[in-house]
């Protein structure tokens, strides 16, 4: 089976500086992965580049074997690390918006999540608050029944008892043949989840493995990039 | 997609500017109001309610200009690209669909525009001496053109709407190629529209310089009867729309090219 993502010799560079350099990666279907790496490690630079935001400027990266454009948009579910919304809308308005353009967008599951979340969908978008945007844009990625989803720093801004609630949607709201790749540096919140774990640092992946070979070791997903990351 | 496409971008310029094409209307009316109680001295209350008027059809202009510029930089080269260029759909369309909805609103700014000046100007003398006058210059009009007068009218507007078109897309390619620069993307945007427009102008005295089409000087000889110049208008307009029509795909071609190729969002 191809792999879901796939990038070789992938490298970004802005003006001089390389935001990643030779990437080489497969990441297969249905599982849960954790690109882990400090800030400013690449891990956004990756996953804009699988979302055609960004150009690659050598190698090539790899959706399900296409290269990023219409037919790999069909397919991938992104939350991006930042707010997208447009202010002037209302919630019903983008929930509206993603049934118009996605075909696996299901209208129900976001306004069921909104509920459990208690966000208005009449709300307007540019009175939320930060974490709350945050919240509405991850019930419309996870409202799609996409192959791969992209999550990038997706808890980053909100509460516990929040982070807890969107962890448990994303374990149990996708289909065992979907992929979720979930970028943050937050690891002991996410570490029970993920089944796959890519460490990323200034640019280079440094280990891709299984977080069962990783325990088997004896060793934590957490006490393990302590120990790659140490400063 | 294209339609849908249209449909958000509707929405999303139409709660900004049709608004303000009926406070526009409104205070031509409240205007025209406060003329008919004056007895025709022009007195503080009319020289103000002018004023505003004039306030509010120039911002008018300008609002229209804004949103065109707004929509596509925000939309498309900002944060709301992260929602924009993850939608399943290509990225002719969203351009296509920025362009035409521009497009439209720059129409109806200029139909409301002249709406508004109809309100103020509605009295007895709008009918008998301005209506009649209308009819009598179309009446001339008409007999001068003959048969081709629907003909004539039909370019003129499509040249205007060329013309209009050609100018939100050199716009459009200017905004993309300042893309290209990873820093001061605003001046980039800038020096390229310059550049675009001085290109351009080079192309049109080139173009109007060669043999067999340097009929633009003559026509404007012979603009002093407009018997003569009747026709040479076909082969004016045929000409403006011709060029500026490859000027607007030359435009849309460098705008679709960078977006497609060359994204690089912030």
């Amino acid at each position: 089976m191809t792999p879901i993502l796939e990038c070789n010799g992938l490298t970004k560079a802005f003006g001089h500086k390389k935001a990643l350099s030779d990437v080489n990666l497969k990441i297969d279907h249905g599982q849960i992965v954790g690109l882990l790496g400090p800030n400013g490690s690449g891990k956004t630079t990756l996953i804009k580049l699988a979302n055609a935001l960004l150009t690659p400027s050598a190698g090539e990266i790899r959706i399900s074997g296409m290269t990023p454009g219409l037919s790999t948009k069909k397919i991938i579910s992104y939350l991006p690390e930042r707010n997208y919304l447009n202010d002037w809308m209302r919630v019903h308005d983008i929930i509206g918006l993603f049934s118009d353009f996605y075909e696996d967008f299901k209208p129900e599951k976001a306004y069921d999540m909104l509920k459990r979340l208690d966000i208005s969908a009449s709300d307007r978008l540019k009175t939320l608050s930060k974490g709350t945007k945050e919240k509405v844009q991850l019930v419309l990625v996870m409202s799609r029944e996409a192959e791969l989803y992209l999550l990038d720093e997706p808890i980053g801004g909100v509460d516990p008892a929040a982070r807890d609630y969107i962890l448990e949607t994303i374990i149990s709201n996708y289909n065992p043949e979907a992929t979720v790749i979930i970028s943050t540096h937050l690891i002991s919140d996410i570490e029970k989840v993920l089944d796959y774990v890519v460490f990323i640092n200034e640019g280079r992946v440094v280990l891709s493995s299984s977080v069962d070979d990783i325990r088997e070791q004896g060793k934590s997903v957490d006490g393990l990039f302590r120990e790659v990351f140490r400063c | 997609m294209l339609t849908r496409l249209i449909k958000y971008e509707l929405k999303a310029t139409g709660r900004v500017l049709l608004p303000l094409y009926a406070v526009l209307l409104v205070f031509a009316a409240v205007s025209k109001l406060i003329f008919s109680f004056s007895d025709n001295s022009f007195s503080v209350p009319e020289a103000i309610s002018i004023m505003i008027y004039i306030m509010i059809l120039i911002g008018m202009f300008v609002m229209t200009f804004v949103v065109m510029i707004q929509r596509f930089y925000k939309n498309l080269l900002s944060d709301e690209g992260y929602l924009m260029f993850t939608l399943p759909t290509m990225t002719w369309k969203h351009i296509t669909s920025k362009l035409l909805v521009s497009t439209i609103w720059n129409i109806g700014s200029f139909l409301a525009a002249i709406l508004s000046i109809i309100i103020l100007a509605f009295d007895e003398i709008f009918f008998t001496d301005f209506l009649p006058d209308l009819f009598r210059s179309l009446s001339e009009f008409f007999s001068i053109f003959g048969l081709n007068s629907g003909l004539f009218i039909l370019e003129f507007i499509l040249a205007g709407i060329i013309c209009m078109v050609s100018g939100i897309l050199i716009i459009y390619a200017s905004i993309a190629l300042g893309h290209l620069f990873s820093q001061h993307r605003v001046l980039a945007s800038l020096g390229a529209f310059l550049a675009l427009s001085t290109v351009s102008q080079i192309l049109f005295f080139c173009v109007t310089s060669l043999p067999g089409l340097d009929f633009l000087s003559e026509y404007i000889d012979s603009l002093d009867s407009l018997q003569a110049s009747a026709f040479m208008f076909h082969w004016v307009m045929w000409f403006i729309i011709i060029f500026f029509g490859l000027l607007s795909a030359g435009y849309f071609f460098i705008t679709n090219h960078i977006l497609n190729k060359r994204l690089n969002l912030e």
